[in-house]
């Protein structure tokens, strides 16, 4: 096991040192010049050198990031539980969040923009919008996948409605439940950015973006999208890990926590 | 052969060589330079009506030129355009220029399109908004250097620091304004005057130029690389006269020239009273004091990059000869 | 209709198995006892208590083992308890005692997808067994095992039986092991699905291998065969 972990852990090694390298050839030989594209190490360069007004800007983005994929993770849970209780909800409901996803974020920045002002707001909606759906798709597929006979037994066994969701409908969704929130976090920067692109009144890390850009200083434009990938990758880790610790059957034989309680195990 | 072969032979020859050079020079002669010209905006509007009524009314076919608009994909990517050689001249404006000259892309300015500063703060008809009251305040920028060249200034004239304001940075204004969600927008006048009292029907509050504390630098100027002007001369020099009889042109003909524009630019987004009211605030803003076009000053340059440096923008002040050159421009 | 009228009196403690052709209506019976659904007519009552409609009184078990994989052995044994109430350190203690005394006890705290298919029945009895229920209801519960691990169980079966006491209804299409394994042997018609046999089996317990091959057993099993599919032998 820990060698596997080593293993997957020096193959991102490697592909990002891939990466690097890759980037730095094509700059270097194709003579590109350094307000065009910058060389890996100048990108890293413009973070470090500018990292005390850049700190307190990724902190802002990780803030809208996690509390709109919050906002999302509950909503998704929500909608996916609601609409696998009742059935004629899921019809009325299901095609209207299939729209809302058809919808392109950045028509929906402005709007938002003009209700919810310049702050917080418009960035955890349109992060929540992105992340919600992935969730309640898995959610509901979750739900309605569990094995028909199991519930039958429940009920045999003389279980209420509502501990037979609680012993066996939640847990069986929790595994579904973190391959949609995987997919949520994977894009729940993309949306952060774009509220910030929308409008932003100072902190934001796509404004700083923007100035750099418009200032040709293209080594500070590369380097911020290397932090807006960073916590990209960062978030999308730690859903993982947490999804490790929440589902030690899937790659476990036996348990490690083993509470039989009182005197003696 | 024998001789008289010989001489046949040479005679088709020469009528061969001298119809494919006859050819040759009534080629040339119909082939007209191609000359991509890409604007600032991802968009076109009024300010581009001289180079519309060049393309309309054959002035730049006239002078052997064949002129094509390009559009950026977003405000910061002219100079980028030049430099990549993806197009021949360029609208820009002159704090681009300075921002370009610091980071060494080597672009040169070869003509001023105006020749003052207009730019200023804007807020709704009937809103109490004075520098006084600045404080505390939103205001929108668009971002580009320009307007970060230019909020210092305001800031300084108000008697504030940057943290006593609120600089909101977005993608469209006018329905920020109209909204309350800002207070002031930030424009020039050509098209914060129109945008405004269309949206309203009454002009807007202006805190324009002098009045904002901002130094009278023009904005916008034409632009090539300097690799360009050193290898089309003819074409840049051909270029700016043909440019300037088709602003004056405009200039003489607003309504024809305006109806150009409209007719070449259907979707432009902007309704033929915009367009009027912006052409006929831009012209008389493309003469200097002794009605000269284009004509740019050492002075105009040192003072704009002072401010600039002045205000963090740019790390140092080189020579105005770095920026510009007059060399292009016709006689007037 | 699936099931005609059927009366059936089943002693305490006793084994009794029902085979029957597909569609006979030995699942309706199973369901109609265990509470799932209501007959059209007459009750069910467990020691003179009517039950008819009732989940909840008796202990239930499928084909399927029907193990949740993300509790462990413990955990899916104590699982009955827990759909109905709080668990308490008693229905532990009582899962750690049933899982050591059938031979589960090293594998306590493994999870269900670490077992092999016999090792997750015998968990799914436990489950049933956890629960106290007198009656317990076997639905083909061996059917997906191989020959083997059938033989295995079925001797196991037996001994968990003897042991706890409970009453066993056991369906089955096998007419080896309902013979091998009951007090008495119920023989279905197809639908509408009646009894049309009910054969006391008398053979002598602990039952072995030379039991499957005895004559008295295999007399028991022509008797239930030509119900089922005709006359045996020429």
């Amino acid at each position: 096991m820990k060698s596997r972990l080593l293993r997957n852990v020096l193959g991102s090694l490697l592909s990002f040192v891939l990466v690097m390298g890759i980037w730095q050839a094509i700059v270097v030989w194709g003579q590109v010049a350094p307000y065009i594209a910058p060389r890996p190490l100048d990108a890293f360069r413009a973070i470090s050198g500018d990292w005390s007004t850049l700190w307190p800007l990724t902190l802002w983005t990780l803030r809208e990031t996690v509390y709109g994929f919050l906002a999302g993770a509950v909503l998704g849970v929500v909608f996916g539980i609601v609409m696998h209780k009742i059935a004629m909800l899921q019809r009325v409901l299901y095609p209207i969040l299939i729209v809302t996803q058809a919808i392109p974020i950045v028509a929906l920045a402005a709007p938002l923009v003009l209700m919810l002002g310049f702050n917080l707001g418009p960035k955890i909606v349109i992060v929540a919008w992105i992340v919600f759906f992935p969730v309640t798709v898995n959610v509901l597929d979750g739900l309605t996948h569990v094995d028909g006979d199991l519930l039958t037994l429940a009920r045999v066994l003389g279980a209420r409605r509502w501990r037979t969701f609680l012993v066996i409908e939640v847990p069986a969704a929790i595994a579904p439940l973190f391959s949609g929130l995987k997919i949520g976090a994977t894009y729940a920067v993309t949306g952060a950015i774009i509220g910030e692109m929308a409008a932003s009144s100072g902190s934001s890390l796509a404004l700083y973006q923007h100035n750099a850009n418009a200032n040709l200083n293209a080594a500070a434009v590369y380097g911020t999208t290397l932090i807006m990938t960073a916590i990209g990758i960062s978030w999308f880790l730690l859903i993982v890990s947490l999804e490790f610790w929440a589902t030690p059957w899937r790659r476990r034989v036996t348990a490690r926590r083993r509470r039989i309680g009182g005197k003696h195990k | 052969m024998s001789q008289r072969q010989i001489r046949r032979a040479v005679l088709a020859l020469a009528i061969a060589s001298s119809s494919i050079a006859v050819a040759g020079v009534a080629a040339s002669a119909a082939t007209p330079t191609n000359v991509r010209f890409v604007y600032d905006f991802p968009g076109p509007d009024f300010e581009l009506t001289p180079l519309v009524v060049g393309i309309a009314e054959g002035i730049y076919q006239q002078a052997g030129l064949k002129v094509s608009l390009l559009f950026p994909p977003d405000t910061s990517t002219t100079s980028k355009m030049l430099t990549t050689g993806s197009a021949d001249v360029g609208f820009i404006t002159t704090s681009d220029m300075a921002v370009a000259v610091q980071a060494k892309a080597p672009l040169v300015s070869i003509a001023n399109y105006s020749m003052s500063n207009n730019w200023g703060l804007f807020a709704k008809p009937g809103s109490k908004l004075t520098l006084a009251n600045l404080k505390g305040k939103k205001i929108f920028s668009w971002g580009d250097t320009w307007t970060n060249a230019m909020l210092p200034f305001v800031l300084k004239k108000a008697g504030l620091k940057a943290s006593d304001v609120t600089v909101v940075t977005a993608s469209n204004d006018i329905p920020l304004l109209m909204s309350g969600k800002i207070d002031f927008t930030t424009s020039t006048s050509n098209y914060g005057i129109p945008g405004i009292l269309e949206a309203t029907k009454a002009s807007p509050v202006s805190i324009v130029g002098a009045a904002a504390g901002v130094p009278n630098v023009p904005v916008w100027v034409y632009s090539v690389t300097r690799d360009y002007a050193k290898n089309h001369p003819a074409t840049t020099r051909a270029f700016l006269a043909a440019t300037l009889k088709a602003t004056q042109w405009a200039i003489k003909n607003p309504a024809k020239a305006v109806a150009d524009f409209v007719k070449k630019y259907p979707k432009s987004g902007y309704s033929s009273f915009y367009s009027t009211k912006g052409w006929g605030i831009t012209v008389p803003l493309l003469t200097n004091a002794q009605g000269k076009f284009f004509t740019q000053t050492d002075a105009q340059w040192t003072l704009l990059a002072n401010g600039m440096k002045s205000n963090g923008q740019l790390k140092s002040v080189p020579s105005a000869s770095t920026y510009y050159t007059n060399a292009f421009i016709p006689q007037q | 209709m699936a099931l005609s009228d059927t009366s059936l009196n089943v002693q305490r403690g006793s084994f009794v198995s029902i085979v029957g052709p597909s569609g006979c209506g030995k699942s309706t019976l199973f369901n109609m006892i265990s509470g799932l659904e209501r007959p059209d007519g007459g009750s069910i009552l467990i020691d003179d208590r009517d039950v008819t409609t009732r989940t909840g009184q008796v202990g239930y078990m499928m084909q399927k083992d029907l193990l949740v994989p993300w509790r462990t052995v413990l955990g899916n044994i104590t699982l009955g308890a827990r759909l109905t109430r709080r668990l308490t350190y008693d229905d532990r203690r009582r899962a750690v005692d049933i899982a050591q005394r059938y031979g589960l006890g090293d594998f306590l705290h493994h999870y269900p997808m670490a077992l092999s298919g016999g090792m997750r029945q015998r968990v799914a009895l436990m489950r049933t067994l956890a629960l106290d229920h007198e009656l317990l209801l076997l639905d083909e519960p061996f059917g997906a095992l191989d020959a083997q691990t059938r033989f295995e169980m079925q001797q196991w079966l037996l001994s968990v039986w003897r042991e706890s006491e409970r009453t066993v209804l056991f369906i089955t299409h096998d007419v080896d092991e309902a013979v091998f394994l009951s007090d008495r042997v119920l023989v279905m018609s197809s639908r509408p699905g009646r009894v049309v046999d009910d054969i006391t089996i008398d053979l002598e317990r602990p039952r072995t291998l030379g039991t499957l091959t005895s004559a008295v057993f295999n007399g028991y099993k022509s008797q239930i065969l030509e119900h089922l599919h005709g006359r045996v032998g020429p």
